[in-house]
């Protein structure tokens, strides 16, 4: 057994959650050894499958007493490490915890348990004409605690907003055990916006067992097009004109051509070969969505976009965005080895960052792919290099680093939705101040005093970001075998 | 000006040198009021206040101090002189603005690029920015574009110890780190002073047409309501007021004539024995009206589909009261009531007792007793903890939420 725990720990955990919600085998905690930062990988001392909010107080209590460090787990899809185990933790994960606990239409809420599939939330409302907001690409894997954790966004964020938007009220239980509800499933709970600090906070702050989400009414008509330019400085020209003629899309992607020939390999979405392509989806009562596409329209070809193509059908808009959700995945096909990053620009700087991008792009000889959100300025630009040749991997990672610096400069932010997790825990440094981030860590301990709930994650430590070692990107099992995409 | 008892002369003349003697009011023999002139001052005011033990209170307008029902403290920090509008890029549709701007000059700003803060707090002529994001004051709007938790992306802080933090950014997509923002919003200038504000903007509708609806009763409104907010209509606002004269459901749509949306909602209203009748904007201004001096005036939040069972209830169950409401049909309702205080400090309690609604009084009136909010007591020691944390001393906005503080 690896396990620093005491066989009297380890009898009672087992006391709380039974033989099925214990794992201590060592083949079997390999499972949880890493989350989708696969480049770095910890043995848990033990992972817990509880089944209940009771179990999960009894367990943070038993961990408080015993000064056990714990990380709370969904299904293991963050990209930034977030679930990624600390020396002798315990690993809390909620696969036993999957129901949906009660649907409120018309008050427009669900009320449902951690471990839920973030696409079953959707499924469950669905036949009634409603949908949950945020659409992480993982969705289909992904769990509704790990969104909560990672304030998880998707394509859609543009128009609906982010996990943050959809939360209503939280069953969380603190580090030391107690049980605390954060919102209210009506307006303005009163006093602090603690649900508005605990969404996002990665896990540092405890664990959420139940959760009442806002679902929203599906919309009438849902229209994409498809604008190809020769430059990418056109579209994200078009982009900022769409932006500024009042028109808010539920969706706005560029992707390059490096991207578009990858996805084309992979997954043959027939996208026009072109430098640049615009992705605009449009949402609303169809009287409206007509009215708003001429207009989009008549932007892109002002900006010289030589084809645009419209999908108004089901069909064609999942070919069309499988190919986008390919791309990233598809980047293996370029090239053995690819880093993603997850920066963030003000829109208007995007033309001047790409370029800058470029430049150091060719400066180090690596070739650099875009993909992104660009109706928010969210960057997803991806290193491709072959760790087989000597010295690339680290010109690769400290290229992805720098390029986040870029963002930074820019007015930006290190993560749009990926989250700093351990990959960019040093990277917070720049763009936060000192004082900046004391000021989080008094909400931290306010919270968690003894620094149990998920421990070295989120800010820089001495320890962590002297060593400098951060560590490639490698593809998560789930990203190469299509079950999700990196978006 | 003659400086009393309480205020030595060195604490004074030592305020006074961090803003300059003309930007300190003595106002009595505990209290003034100092009006620095940026970030820096305020840091070192509050540095200062720290050092020395006293108490503050950030001060915009004035218009919701009453908020909270906190103590007077030793110094009125106000942001008056932290009024400009920072800048606008309005291609990113975001802006920055120093907390002590007012709220309509701001407005007026960014509408001269067609954008907006999409959120109509009350009293928006006097309000300040940091006051409405203080007091997480939100309006009709929100049922559109949600509250100032949606549309603050980014603040500079001052904290008790005169520490300068920021938190957020300048950009709308942003999840590094804790966000700040969300803590700050509503707090009542209990845990740090907002300096500046981020704000993510939206483009002024082109579109809009607003609408009404009269009945005796709300709960004749009820049907209407739910079908409207299960309706793919491109609502920007439902509101429902409410008095003993009668009710008025207030729609406001925001689709492109030719969408020709006011057409289905005509149906909409039909199918109710209802009448629709398009009015003029001035339905929507009047929730300040509420805030007569002698009033008491509440915050109520109910299940949204509860609203108008809830409005009438207010009318029908408090007979000795003249109430009245303007309710939001996502579940917000802001009441004034009048009459003798034991009346209303009666009915508050049995407003409290319900499990379904949570009352926040914003504004009592003369005699009447109520506790501002009331925090469940688990929910309550964490709020106490990341106090703690940010104001050891509970120097910030003395009395507000802790009443013990």
């Amino acid at each position: 057994m690896p396990s620093s725990l005491t066989p009297a720990v380890l009898a009672e955990l087992q006391r709380i959650v039974g033989d099925r919600g214990l794992i201590t085998a060592v083949n079997q905690l390999q499972t949880y050894e890493c989350d989708g930062l696969t480049a770095f990988r910890v043995l848990p001392s033990a992972v817990l499958l509880p089944e209940s909010t009771g179990q999960v107080q009894q367990i943070l209590r038993l961990c408080h007493r015993e000064r056990i460090p714990f990380v709370a787990r969904g299904s293991g899809t963050g990209l930034s490490g977030g679930a990624l185990p600390t020396e002798g933790c315990l690993v809390i994960t909620f696969s036993r915890m999957n129901r949906i606990l009660a649907v409120d239409l018309a008050n427009q809420q669900i009320t449902v348990q951690p471990g839920v599939i973030n696409s079953n939330v959707t499924a469950a409302v669905s036949p009634h004409g409603y949908f949950y907001a945020p659409d992480p690409s993982s969705q289909t894997v992904c769990t509704i605690g790990g969104n909560i954790a990672e304030n998880a966004g998707g394509a859609h964020c543009l128009k609906y907003g982010f996990t943050v938007t959809h939360v209503l009220e939280m069953t969380v239980v603190l580090p030391n055990g107690d049980l605390v509800t954060l919102g209210a499933k009506t307006p303005n709970a009163p006093g602090y916006d603690l649900a508005g600090v605990f969404i996002g906070s990665e896990g540092t702050l405890g664990i959420a067992t139940e959760m009442t989400l806002r679902i929203m009414r599906k919309p009438e008509t849902v229209q994409v097009i498809l604008a190809a330019f020769n430059t990418i400085q056109a579209a994200a020209q078009s982009v900022s004109d769409v932006i500024a003629s009042g028109q808010l899309p539920a969706a706005m992607e560029i992707m390059d051509r490096l991207s578009i020939e990858a996805a084309e390999i992979s997954v043959h979405p027939n996208y026009p070969s072109c430098e640049a392509l615009l992705l605009i989806e449009l949402d609303g009562p169809e009287a409206e969505v007509n009215l708003q596409m001429q207009t989009v329209t008549d932007i892109c070809r002002g900006n010289g976009a030589w084809e645009t193509r419209l999908a108004i059908d089901e069909q064609d808009r999942f070919l069309i965005w499988k190919g986008r959700k390919a791309a990233f995945a598809a980047a293996g096909r370029l090239s053995p080895n690819y880093i993603v990053q997850d920066g963030v620009i003000p829109r208007t700087s995007l033309p001047a960052v790409l370029e800058k991008l470029n430049a150091m792009a060719v400066a180090e000889n690596l070739r650099v792919t875009n993909v992104f959100h660009a109706g928010d300025g969210n960057l997803h630009p991806i290193v491709l290099y072959n760790r087989e040749n000597p010295g690339e991997e680290e010109r690769a990672i400290d290229l992805s680093l720098r390029i986040l610096d870029v963002c930074v400069e820019a007015g930006g932010s290190i993560t749009g939705e990926h989250g700093v997790g351990r990959e960019k825990q040093c990277s917070m440094s720049y763009m936060f101040s000192d004082p900046d981030l004391e000021t989080m860590q008094r909400v931290r301990h306010a919270f968690d005093p003894l620094d149990l709930s998920n421990p070295e994650k989120l800010f820089p430590t001495p320890r962590i970001c002297g060593e400098r070692s951060r560590g490639a990107y490698a593809p998560h099992p789930l990203e190469t075998s299509g079950i999700a995409e990196v978006f | 000006m003659s400086v009393s008892v309480a205020w030595p002369h060195h604490l004074t003349d030592q305020l006074a040198s961090l803003v300059g003697p003309e930007h300190l009011r003595i106002d009595s023999e505990t209290a003034l009021t100092i009006s620095p002139a940026n970030t820096a001052q305020v840091s070192g005011i509050l540095a200062f206040a720290h050092e020395h033990r006293l108490s503050v209170c950030p001060h915009g307008a004035g218009t919701k101090q009453t908020w909270g029902q906190g103590k007077t403290p030793s110094i009125f920090l106000s942001l008056a002189r932290l009024n400009r509008v920072i800048e606008h890029p309005w291609q990113d549709l975001t802006c920055t603005v120093q907390a002590g701007c007012n709220w309509a000059a701001l407005q007026q700003t960014l509408a001269a690029h067609g954008q907006f803060v999409a959120l109509d707090p009350l009293f928006e002529d006097r309000a300040t920015v940091g006051g409405v994001v203080s007091a997480n004051d939100s309006g009709a709007l929100r049922h559109r574009y949600g509250s100032l938790r949606d549309l603050v992306i980014g603040m500079t802080l001052v904290l008790a110890d005169g520490t300068i933090a920021r938190a957020g950014g300048k950009v709308v997509k942003n999840v590094a780190g804790y966000d700040l923002c969300k803590l700050m919003t509503g707090s009542l200038g209990t845990l740090a002073i907002i300096t500046e504000v981020n704000f993510r903007l939206h483009s002024l509708p082109r579109h809009t047409r607003h609408f009404t609806v009269a009945a005796p009763k709300a709960s004749l409104l009820a049907g209407l309501v739910a079908s409207i907010r299960a309706s793919h209509l491109l609502t920007q606002s439902l509101q429902l007021r409410s008095s003993a004269s009668g009710c008025f459901l207030g729609i406001r749509l925001n689709a492109h004539p030719q969408a020709e949306q006011e057409e289905i909602l005509a149906q909409m209203t039909r199918a109710e024995n209802l009448e629709l009748a398009e009015c003029g904007e001035e339905l929507w201004g009047t929730r300040d009206s509420l805030f007569a001096p002698e009033a008491t005036v509440l915050r109520i939040s109910t299940p949204p589909d509860q609203v108008c069972a809830f409005v009438d209830e207010l009318q029908l169950s408090y007979t000795d009261l003249e109430v009245h409401t303007i309710a939001q049909a996502f579940g917000l309702c802001d009441v004034a009531l009048h009459g003798a205080p034991e009346i209303i400090t009666d009915a508050i309690r049995r407003l409290r007792a319900d499990a379904d609604t949570t009352v926040a009084v914003l504004q009592l009136g003369p005699g009447v007793e109520a506790p501002a909010f009331e925090i469940a007591a688990p929910v309550l020691s964490l709020m106490q903890a990341v106090k703690h944390k940010f104001d050891p001393e509970s120097l910030l906005g003395p009395g507000k939420f802790f009443r013990e503080a």
